[in-house]
């Protein structure tokens, strides 16, 4: 059967259809990402343009897989992902055995999943990887069509692989149509952010032109149109395709005349149709699309040549479509005219047909679809069992929002007169709608829901409620309530120990972040206290001495509040359940590297920890985590070769979310420490995406390293609109990260001061001083281990301000002194340049001047940090000052042993090894878990530390060097 | 074709609107270009509609963007966002109208109208603009921001009292839409029936922006239900509109 009777050409797209393409194909580099999304009201023409745009990519070699996103509100979570990978294994017919199966063991993995811990982040991880399989190196292309219906996984998923987490070649193509963008819908955000990025186009499709309706109108009739007609079309149409066609065709086939808007054009060829015809249209019309033949054939209830004669006449008035996978209606705009003209009760009737077929046959989207017809049939007793299993099946697939709305419409059904059904337990809804609110982050209606489940007879008991109500409470972010609940509980009757031991401890947690560090510890020896007298209570111990270790250190008893995480760690390992164990790891981990500040010892308990949670099968979650913060404090230390080790570990896991966000900063950290642009872009853009669909907690973070960047490049405007927004959008009271924002701002004041390419901005100027007076003063009243953070930023604050007019050396020795006693080598010589540079702008103490710089130097050299390693070479060779001379250790060239790769790195050592056995940059990139780009960075600067041009010349140096 | 829908300054308008800006201080600055190219728009020039909402809303936003950055509010990363995707919402009007789009809202399609004149008074002008901002974008904004920051629209809250900390800064730059013309206003209203009597019953921006609050509430609930959510803007936008003829029609003059 014929798909359209006949086809009109695609016109005045021709330029679109090529920036597309390139943009999603030619433009995509080796393991990279790329988006188009197309908005543009009904009609416009964007499912044409998506089809045309995959047929092309298809030809082009890519691997293009197809889905559209559905509108009824309840249904399955990554359904277009999944339609596009059934209909994708539809189309393999036997040639391609290897996809084939690599896109049923994909299909297989989603039959197979079950719901656990960390879940929905293994999953992602699962999904590219199964994508990757299919791809066999091509590239892939995913095309989405109606995505204003998206699913939220569905959302995540898109980010995440955008943001290539998925090590994945992947292109996105989708279309959004842009009447539902005016609305509250979500995505409007997520497209806000998106556009800025390189590699994503937003793209409207706006109505033809007069020159391109003409010329579509005369495809259509097959000759020009003349004057009139011409400009009856184009009144009418507003240039949209969709109309534009329609009203020709009228025109061609005499029809002209009747039809002035789109709904009469429809409602006459509705009148039109033949009995069957008009059946069928009505049935798909009430269906799910794709409407399967053999189900269509149920719901007509019809012979079978029958079905296909009315089938082609509705094909043939140009409603419906027909397709391998069933039967749609031509256009959206044809359901909107249809959904008035049918009677309640005709509906109805429908929608039971549906679920009486549907219910012998279980097919895609079987629940939902059965929930979906059988509540508009009016039959809530019999939609009910249906509604509960599909909230089920999308908890199993993690998708919570689906699954909430599944249990509330089940908890309206079983409200309804009529429903009975003893099998089917209120409370029990109600447990589960709450739950999958809470994880949706439906906080309001979590709690509306707890309070249903509160009044009712067999629910749970007064403490547990108020246990529960204080976590959603807590979730909400209203800490008052939440302690207020967690009082109550403890104070509840009916409190089992357990629970009271539960409620402690999760009590000095809320308090440990609201800073009432004194309240924390003492609830936190409360509920250490209670479990000691209750078996199997470890969570809670390693909870409660994660609250009293960091309050003590926030009350300055470090050794104390390190002692109680030190046993809780022991406490856990003998109980021997693995989530405990990894978070006493982690607790422990951040309790070092954190406020107290001990970081080689918190690295080497994070690095530890990370092997025994692998160990333990945790390996996604905690021991990324762990590795984070292992990078971090690497990175701190100076260590940034390790850092970028571990980094790269980490990052094997494709991690998600959060975790992932914070991975890709600490390497972007580290990137722009070694002054490589284009991998530090790479992650603040991968970055940018995640946080596209949520996570304002990382955006300063974001911000202050694309200010960094900014300012190696010389775009000292460009880190003065980061820090701009990042001082608009952030909260006063995180003065640890708000400090470095502000000496990033105030650093490209004071840069595009001396530079002299941007003008200072003195309102910006101003602003940041205020800031920073304002951080000083609430810091004042901080702990001591925040003080010190912030103090340490203060200083580097106070130098840059003097720096735009006396540049007072002073000012940088004192933050030379503040990062010295706290161990952090890099702004410590960072500082050193600067009081090097206002030594010398002086005139004066040129030796103390010279040795800073060596100082500083010879820490730059040591860490790799490029950008900063050449501002002082640029300094010193201004000075003359002469930074290799070091008499004492001999210069190079001359010892024999291996001296003349003294001024190696140890991460270029490696490299230059690499480089020695004749590895490509690409190999030597796999092997030391690093970008490609990177070993570039790395090679060069060992070129020009060796004073060689070519890789012959390094390897003869290290081979001669080599001491073996 | 007829003359292009900004007239001579139509190139520069488009090129601005290309633009979609991300944050607070890009808002401002997108505002102030904004209002160069409004008063350059024949034949009103200086006296458009439109410039004399802009202008207003420019000086609003100036305010919020002075208040973030004194720590003025307790949530700023929620207002922020608000700010930015309520004024998003203007821009995507002004893009609409561009496109001479059906799709552009009622509620400012009625102020877009006005640009060529007749002329208007500039206080129930830049009213009408308010009012379509307030009454139309406002609720959607706050649903979209909430739904990004995955939070909720809850009274109490720290995002509420930011939210209320607004009217403030409305009160104190539209000293004209309060005390003085209240008793106009009543006399205004109590000429019309229906709807519109719903929609002042105190001082209007503060009196709408908590209409918008609870608009905002109410759109919550069906956000995953496009249909009543398509209904409720059909409403939102018929009402905003209503309003807003209403404040460009002579009876508007009289207010100032």
């Amino acid at each position: 059967m014929p798909s359209e009777v006949d086809t009109a050409p695609l016109v005045g797209r021709a330029d679109l259809v090529t920036t597309v393409r390139s943009v999603l194909l030619d433009d995509v580099t080796q393991g990279k990402t790329a988006a188009v999304f197309l908005t543009g009201e009904s009609g416009v023409g964007k499912t044409r343009l998506l089809r045309e745009v995959a047929g092309r990519l298809r030809d082009a070699g890519a691997l293009v897989l197809t889905g559209s996103c559905l509108d009824i509100g309840d249904a399955s979570p990554l359904h277009p992902l999944l339609q596009a990978l059934r209909r994708l294994d539809a189309e393999l017919t036997g040639a391609q055995p290897r996809t084939s199966s690599a896109v049923r063991g994909l299909l297989r993995m989603f039959a197979e999943e079950t719901a656990a811990p960390d879940g929905a982040g293994a999953l992602l991880e699962r999904v590219s990887q199964g994508l990757h399989l299919i791809a066999e190196g091509r590239p892939l292309v995913l095309v989405l069509d109606d995505l204003q219906w998206v699913d939220r996984s569905t959302r995540q998923l898109l980010l995440y692989l955008l943001a290539g987490l998925g090590d994945l070649q992947l292109s996105v193509l989708a279309a959004v149509r842009a009447e539902s963008l005016q609305g509250a819908h979500p995505l409007r955000r997520v497209l806000t952010e998106l556009r800025r990025l390189r590699t994503v186009r937003v793209l409207d499709l706006a109505p033809l032109d007069r020159a391109g309706t003409d010329r579509l109108a005369a495809a259509v009739v097959g000759r020009p149109l003349a004057g009139e007609a011409a400009e009856l079309v184009w009144q009418r149409s507003g240039g949209n395709p969709f109309v534009v066609e329609e009203l020709a065709r009228d025109l061609r086939d005499g029809r002209d005349g009747l039809s002035d808007t789109l709904r009469e054009i429809f409602l006459a060829r509705v009148d039109a149709l033949p009995r069957h015809a008009h059946t069928v249209v009505h049935a798909v019309a009430t269906g799910v699309e794709p409407v399967g033949h053999w189900l269509l054939a149920q719901v007509v209830r019809l012979p079978e040549d029958e079905v296909i004669g009315a089938v082609r006449s509705a094909v043939a008035h140009r409603l419906l479509v027909s397709a391998d996978d069933g039967y749609r209606l031509r256009h959206r705009l044809v359901a909107e005219v249809l959904e008035h003209e049918l009677l309640p009760a005709e509906r109805a009737a429908l929608h039971r047909r549906y679920a009486e077929a549907l219910t012998a046959a279980p097919a895609e989207l079987h629940q939902a679809r059965l929930a979906h017809h059988w509540r508009l049939a009016g039959e809530p007793a019999r939609a009910l069992p249906a509604a509960t299993a599909a909230a089920r099946e999308a908890e199993r697939l993690h998708g919570w929002a689906e699954a909430h709305r599944h249990w509330s419409v089940a908890l309206q059904l079983a409200a309804a007169p009529g429903v009975a059904a003893p099998d089917v337990d209120r409370v029990t809804l109600l447990r589960h709608a709450a739950e999958a609110a809470h994880h949706c982050g439906e906080h309001a209606r979590a709690l509306t829901l707890l309070e249903e489940l509160a009044a009712a007879d067999a629910g749970p008991s007064a403490c547990a409620l108020h246990i529960r109500r204080a976590r959603y409470l807590a979730a909400a972010g209203r800490s008052a309530p939440a302690e207020a609940e967690y009082q109550r509980a403890l104070e509840a009757a009916d409190c089992t120990p357990r629970e009271r031991a539960t409620a402690a401890a999760h009590l000095a947690e809320l308090l440990l972040h609201l800073g009432r560090y004194a309240d924390a510890g003492r609830r936190a020896r409360e509920a250490l206290e209670l479990a000691a007298g209750v078996a199997g209570s470890t969570s809670e111990v390693v909870l409660a001495s994660a609250a009293l270790g960091f309050s003590e250190a926030y009350l300055e008893d470090p050794d104390t509040g390190l002692a109680v995480m030190r046993r809780a760690v022991e406490t856990a390992e003998r109980a021997g359940r693995p989530e405990d164990v990894a978070c006493a790891y982690l607790h422990l981990a951040e309790l070092l590297t954190g406020p107290l500040n001990v970081l080689e010892a918190g690295v080497v308990v994070a690095r530890r920890g990370a092997e025994r949670v692998a160990e333990l099968g945790l390996g996604r979650t905690y021991e990324t985590r762990l590795l984070a913060i292992a990078t971090n404090g690497l990175f701190r230390v100076g260590q940034w070769a390790e850092a970028e080790k571990v980094v790269a570990a980490a990052l094997r896991h494709r991690p998600s979310g959060a975790d992932a966000v914070e991975l890709l900063l600490a390497r972007c950290r580290l990137s722009v420490g070694y002054g490589d642009v284009e991998a530090a872009d790479r992650d603040l853009d991968a970055v940018a995406t995640m946080l596209a669909g949520g996570g304002a907690r990382h955006v300063i973070p974001l911000l202050t390293l694309r200010a960094g960047l900014a300012m190696w490049q010389g775009r000292h405007d460009l880190a003065r609109q980061a820090v701009q927004r990042g001082l608009t959008e952030s909260r006063s009271d995180d003065v640890g990260i708000l400090a470095a924002l502000v000496w990033h701002g105030l650093r490209a004041e004071a840069e595009a001061h001396a530079g002299r390419a941007v003008a200072v901005d003195p309102t910006a100027l101003r602003r940041l001083r205020e800031v920073a007076d304002r951080v000083a003063r609430k810091s004042e009243h901080a702990a001591r281990p925040v003080r010190d953070v912030v103090d340490g930023f203060l200083a580097l604050c106070a130098a840059e301000v003097s720096r735009l007019e006396s540049n007072d050396p002073e000012l940088w020795a004192r933050a030379v002194a503040q990062w010295d006693r706290r161990h952090h080598p890099y702004p410590a010589a960072y500082s050193r340049l600067r009081q090097a540079e206002a030594l010398l702008a002086r005139r004066s103490r040129s030796a103390t001047a010279a040795k800073l710089l060596r100082q500083a130097y010879e820490v730059a050299q040591g860490l790799g940090a490029v950008p900063l390693t050449s501002e002082i070479r640029t300094l010193a060779g201004r000075a003359r000052v002469s930074l290799e001379d070091r008499p004492a250790t001999g210069g190079p060239a001359t010892g024999a042993d291996g001296d003349e790769l003294a001024a190696l790195t140890a991460r270029e050592r490696e490299v230059l090894a690499a480089v020695a056995e004749g590895l490509t940059n690409r190999e030597i990139g796999q092997r030391l878990f690093i970008s490609e780009r990177t070993i570039g960075v790395h090679v060069s600067h060992i070129f020009d530390k060796l004073q060689v041009r070519t890789r012959v010349q390094a390897s003869a140096i290290f081979l001669r060097n080599r001491r073996d | 074709m007829t003359q292009p829908v900004w007239g001579p300054v139509h190139r520069d308008v488009v090129d601005l609107l290309a633009d979609h800006p991300a944050d607070v201080p890009a808002v401002v600055d997108h505002l102030a270009k904004l209002q160069d190219l409004l008063v350059r728009l024949p034949p009103l020039e200086a006296s458009c509609p439109l410039a004399d909402f802009n202008r207003l809303y420019l000086t609003i936003t100036e305010s919020v963007l002075n208040g973030l950055y004194d720590d003025r509010f307790a949530d700023p990363v929620f207002l922020s966002r608000l700010d930015v995707e309520f004024a998003a919402r203007y821009f995507d009007a002004m893009r609409l109208w561009t496109d001479s789009s059906p799709g552009t809202p009622k509620a400012w399609a009625c102020l877009f109208a006005r640009m060529r004149g007749p002329d208007a008074r500039p206080l129930p002008s830049a009213a009408a603009g308010v009012n379509a901002h307030i009454n139309f974008d406002l609720p959607f904004a706050l649903v979209t921001t909430f739904d990004s920051l995955e939070s909720e629209p809850v009274d109490g809250t720290d995002q509420h009292r930011d939210y209320l900390e607004i009217n403030k800064i409305f009160a104190d730059k539209i000293p004209g839409l309060r005390r003085g013309y209240l008793e106009r206003w009543q006399l205004l209203i109590d000429m019309l029936n229906g709807d519109i009597d719903d929609w002042y019953q105190g001082e209007l921006v503060e009196y709408t922006r908590d209409v918008a609050w609870r608009n905002a509430q109410k759109i919550w609930r069906c956000r995953h239900d496009p249909a009543a959510h398509e209904c409720e803007r059909a409403r939102l936008d018929d009402t905003a509109a209503a309003l807003g003829r209403l404040l460009l029609s002579p009876l508007g003059a009289f207010l100032q």
